[in-house]
């Protein structure tokens, strides 16, 4: 079993190794070195592509005008995955040896939460555009010297996510389209848990009967049980609060059975542009809540959305309008205080008050979005025949009707 | 145990370079290193039963996992300090191994594979069936670090992994290695030898936890949290890829296997997305080209012409 | 309810033909094959690109989908799976690490979504009351159909006796000049037939991801240990069984503790009857 002598092999390994050790010393600045914006985000996933090129929009079109403070905006990206590991790798990776000057990133909360201490320690900025735990931004409140570095920009928080549910259940469901009866259905993950106790006070305050609320293993894949209680409850609306769980086998076999309850809620990857499709148009019907969808929400709402599909030649999710409007704010700031020292930068991303993809932004004093008529909203969109998209609630964004299952008639 | 001129200067060279990391590399590659050897800690307790008695452990991530999430919990729930959560891990993980070997070492064949990696699945679906204890998907975060200053991690886990590797290369070395080897061999002849055979091989599979654990909550306490992926099978593909590239049933190759494949691991980083596939590419190139192991057969090589 | 026992049979089907083959390649060829969940993956991914990237009509996808799953399960046996022989944990390691390459090979060339594999049948039933759809009563109806015609070939052909023979005794099956080789060839790829046509089947109503495989491997691990490595109709009872328990427990408690009842089942065999209900090599 001799090839290349053992000796040979184990120095070719050893001497690529030193390489790459050396490799990671810090490259020779040439004339003024760009100031370096690291993503960190899961790149084999939708939402990270989406993340890693919104940013990339937001970076070229300030530097077609001339970049930061006279100097290139460059990007770096780092793959965190979904694994908390994988990370805190990121994030040291990205702050220990290429000494970004921000991160802007995130979409699993328990990898953002496993990550902040890392970051926090690292004294760099982070922008969270997909995670909406509360948690998150909770820390900055608990600790402000250690975790001022953390914001939230391009994603509610699940509170507000919450309300927003609220609102669609109480005043349009019940309100305007006069249903009672509603069973609640979740993905088994801490912030579900956490929510539907506050879905529940909600709906029953304004007079709404919980028929049921349940929730199932994120790796299901068989919904037909759970669709047949939801059937057999008497229930007139199934209200679905997904993430990670499989939203498109949850809308394959709803309508392979043809049950006789229209759905919808919070289902991140139903916002996905090709959902739709994905499923057959099996969806039809089912509404999801969405941040940005084509619809002049705000003046660089449409803007945004055309020149992202005319670059990257497909429509975006959440976190690349997120993502986008993160690199703009925190390039705002930094013209603002004239600097990119993270407290200089801090101090003036906390007074931020522009214009952004989704509504305007301004933050709480948790770092966090702030939700509201005029600020930023969850739109609850519907899909309907043919991957058409229809804003139903809030009122003021409404473009269409409610349309029933086809089997309902 | 004779050690030949080459093998202590070769010794002497890697120890040196391995003090040195911290002030040849980045802040970066030191952490690099850190877990590198943690995942060497975790390779030479794998390579110590499996590999000595050829049984396969499939299930060995449980005990990394039990370690981890003990001393996480404690930490997060009740203050405890992580020093002596190391000792509460080391002593929950051998009680798991215990709990584990009784009913399962008595298994012939793929049996006793098998039970271990259903064992590790069931682990692995319990962590987020109980979420209100283990923190489900996301697990558990804001541990404290054992030390705070990254340099002084590194060497306090560089200490941790030269005891353990010196404790399990001993043992594998003395008449309890021979006597597992033996077992691996003839399990029946052992035991008509009067060998307590179950006895053995149960001691060596806690041996065997102990050090999972210990590395268990090493790492819990340097990432400053915990969560499922530790006890997923990707884990064990890792610490087995290691041990085979170290050369199975060394021990001290597994160190080695662990420090090569951590190296890699960072040069594939900007493979982005291709890099588990290459991983798994290169277990089975392992498995059909260094059956031997690239270390193993090297220190044997560094030791011809020591006198017998 | 009729709920249960319709939805319960449609799971036991999917977990019967994910189990049989996996029990049949052990019990003749004596290997745990690891890469059994990639074949399930493998069947339902092939139909994808067959029928809706190539546009093959769905009848020839399919079936182009299990004789490529076949093909590339006796590729395995002969490629990696043969040359390392002689290590149980050699061939655990390789046919592990071929799951694992399937997986990422999958995953970076169709993304980590849920891809749409088309369903034969669209419409849907009510059978006294229960709604199901028409896949998924034609995957019940295909598993029976599977099940029956592998009882055929392993009791009526020639190349089933061989089989047979070998389960039972390697030596003197060579003796009788069996070609071993073939035969374990054979075995493989049958079980990757048998996982690719249940990934077929229940890919348009399941989730069709890179991530299917892992779950499907543990899950047919763990119907044969109940069932009894080895055993063809222990595998079945104990498909039949979890396939029930499983449903049961979804409908009258929550869904949440599905996952609970083949992995308590498992710990229960493990711990009361490792041999499993109808073990037929001793596990002692």
């Amino acid at each position: 079993m001799t090839h290349i002598p053992h000796f040979t092999r184990r120095a070719a390994v050893l001497a690529a190794a030193l390489g790459a050790m050396l490799g990671a010393a810090p490259a020779r600045a040439q004339g003024e070195p760009p100031i370096r914006i690291g993503i960190s985000t899961a790149v084999q996933l939708q939402i990270g592509r989406d993340t890693r090129d919104g940013a990339q929009l937001a970076i070229d079109e300030i530097n077609a005008k001339g970049g930061l403070l006279g100097r290139k905006l460059a990007m770096v990206v780092a793959d965190e995955t979904e694994d908390p590991e994988k990370g805190i790798s990121a994030i040291k990776k990205l702050t220990a040896d290429e000494k970004v000057d921000a991160i802007v990133g995130g979409y699993t909360s328990g990898v953002v939460l496993a990550q902040l201490p890392h970051i926090a320690a690292a004294k760099t900025v982070y922008i969270n555009v997909g995670a909406a735990s509360p948690a998150i931004n909770a820390k900055v409140k608990q600790n402000y010297e250690a975790n001022k570095y953390i914001f939230r920009i391009g994603t509610l928080n699940s509170l507000h996510l919450a309300g927003g549910l609220v609102s669609y259940m109480t005043d349009y469901l019940h309100g305007e389209l006069g249903m009672k009866k509603f069973a609640i259905v979740g993905e088994s993950a801490k912030w579900v848990q956490d929510l539907i106790p506050v879905l529940k006070r909600g709906a029953t305050a304004k007079g709404l009967d919980v028929v049921m609320a349940e929730t199932f293993d994120t790796g299901t894949t068989n919904f037909s049980p759970l669709l047949s209680k939801v059937k057999n409850s008497g229930a007139e609306y199934m209200v679905v609060i997904l993430s990670h769980a499989s939203s498109d086998v949850l809308a394959k076999q709803w309508y392979d059975a043809r049950i006789p309850v229209p759905y919808g809620g919070i289902d991140v990857k139903g916002q996905d542009t090709d959902f739709f499709e994905r499923v057959g148009g099996k969806a039809v019907t089912a509404v999801a809540g969405n941040y940005i969808v084509r619809a002049p929400l705000s003046p660089r709402t449409l803007p945004f959305l055309d020149a992202f599909k005319a670059r990257y030649k497909r429509e975006t999710v959440y976190t690349g309008a997120g993502a986008y409007d993160a690199v703009h704010a925190w390039a705002d700031a930094v013209a603002r205080a004239n600097s990119v020292q993270a407290d200089a930068v801090i101090k003036a991303l906390e007074k931020v008050d522009m214009p952004i993809t989704t509504g305007r932004l301004q933050l709480d004093d948790t770092h966090d979005v702030k939700a509201g008529p005029g600020l930023v909203n969850m739109l609850w969109v519907q899909w309907q025949e043919g991957g058409k998209r229809v804003i139903l609630w809030p009122r003021e964004a409404r473009t269409g009707d409610f349309a029933k299952p086809q089997w309902m008639q | 145990m004779k050690i030949t001129l080459r093998q202590s200067l070769a010794l002497a060279a890697a120890l040196a370079l391995l003090a040195a990391v911290p002030w040849l590399g980045s802040a970066y590659m030191t952490g690099v290193f850190t877990v590198c050897l943690i995942y060497a800690i975790w390779a030479m307790g794998w390579d110590f039963f499996s590999g000595l008695t050829g049984r396969e452990n499939f299930g060995y991530p449980l005990f990394i996992g039990i370690g981890a999430y003990a001393t996480g919990y404690l930490d997060a729930n009740h203050g405890i300090s992580p020093w002596l959560g190391l000792f509460v891990a080391m002593g929950m993980s051998a009680l798991l191994g215990l709990a584990i070997g009784f009913p399962t070492l008595r298994l012939k064949g793929p049996y006793f594979a098998l039970a271990t990696l259903a064992a590790a699945a069931i682990a692995q679906r319990m962590l987020l069936i109980l979420w209100d204890i283990t923190g489900g998907e996301e697990g558990i975060q804001g541990l404290t670090p054992l030390v705070l200053d990254t340099v002084r991690y590194y060497y306090l886990v560089l200490g941790v992994a030269l005891a353990s590797g010196a404790v399990l290369v001993g043992l594998s070395r003395s008449r309890w290695g021979l006597l597992l080897r033996a077992i691996r061999g003839d399990e029946a002849s052992c035991q008509a030898a009067g060998i307590n055979v179950t006895f053995y091989k149960i001691a060596a599979l806690v041996i065997s936890a102990v050090f999972a654990g210990l590395g268990g909550a090493l790492y819990a306490s340097y990432q400053m949290q915990v969560s499922p992926q530790i006890v997923s099978v990707l884990m064990l593909v890792a610490v087995v890829t290691m041990v085979y590239v170290g050369g199975i049933g060394s021990v001290y190759g597994a160190a080695g296997g662990a420090i090569v494949l951590s190296l890699l691991g960072e040069m594939l980083r900007s493979a982005g997305e291709y890099r588990l596939l290459v991983y798994a590419l290169l277990l089975i190139v392992v498995i059909f080209f260094l059956r031997g192991g690239l270390v193993a057969p090297l220190w044997r090589r560094l030791g011809k012409g020591a006198t017998p | 309810m009729t709920d249960i026992l319709v939805h319960g049979a449609v799971t036991s089907a999917i977990y019967a033909m994910l189990a049989v083959g996996f029990t049949l390649v052990f019990g003749v060829a004596r290997i745990l094959n690891l890469a059994h969940g990639a074949f399930y993956m493998l069947g339902a991914y092939f139909t994808y690109l067959f029928a809706t990237l190539l546009g093959l009509p769905l009848a020839l996808a399919a079936l182009a989908a299990i004789a490529a799953t076949a093909g590339l399960g006796w590729a395995v046996e002969r490629w990696l799976i043969r040359p390392q022989r002689d290590s149980s944990m050699a061939v655990m390691m390789v046919t592990m690490a071929f799951l694992l390459v399937a997986e990422q090979v999958l995953l970076v060339t169709f993304g980590s979504e849920v891809v749409n594999v088309p369903a034969f049948a669209d419409a849907k039933f009510s059978l006294g009351g229960a709604d199901i759809g028409g896949q998924q009563l034609l995957t019940l109806a295909t598993a029976v159909a599977a099940l029956a015609v592998l009882w055929l070939l392993i009791q009526r052909t020639r190349a089933g006796a061989a089989i047979l023979a070998l389960s039972q005794d390697p030596l003197a099956a060579q003796y009788m000049g069996i070609p071993i080789d073939r035969v374990y060839g054979r075995v493989v790829a049958l079980s990757a037939a048998l996982a690719a046509l249940a990934g077929v089947m229940a890919g348009p109503f399941l989730s069709t991801s890179p991530h299917m495989a892992m779950p499907a491997l543990t899950k047919a691990f763990a119907i044969v240990i109940v069932g009894g490595l080895g055993s063809l109709p222990g595998s079945i009872l104990a498909a039949i069984l979890l396939g029930y328990a499983e449903t049961a427990v979804a409908y009258l408690v929550s869904s949440s503790w599905t996952e609970v009842v083949s992995l308590a089942a498992v710990l229960l065999t493990l711990l009361l009857r490792p041999a499993g209900l109808r073990g037929k090599r001793a596990a002692f």
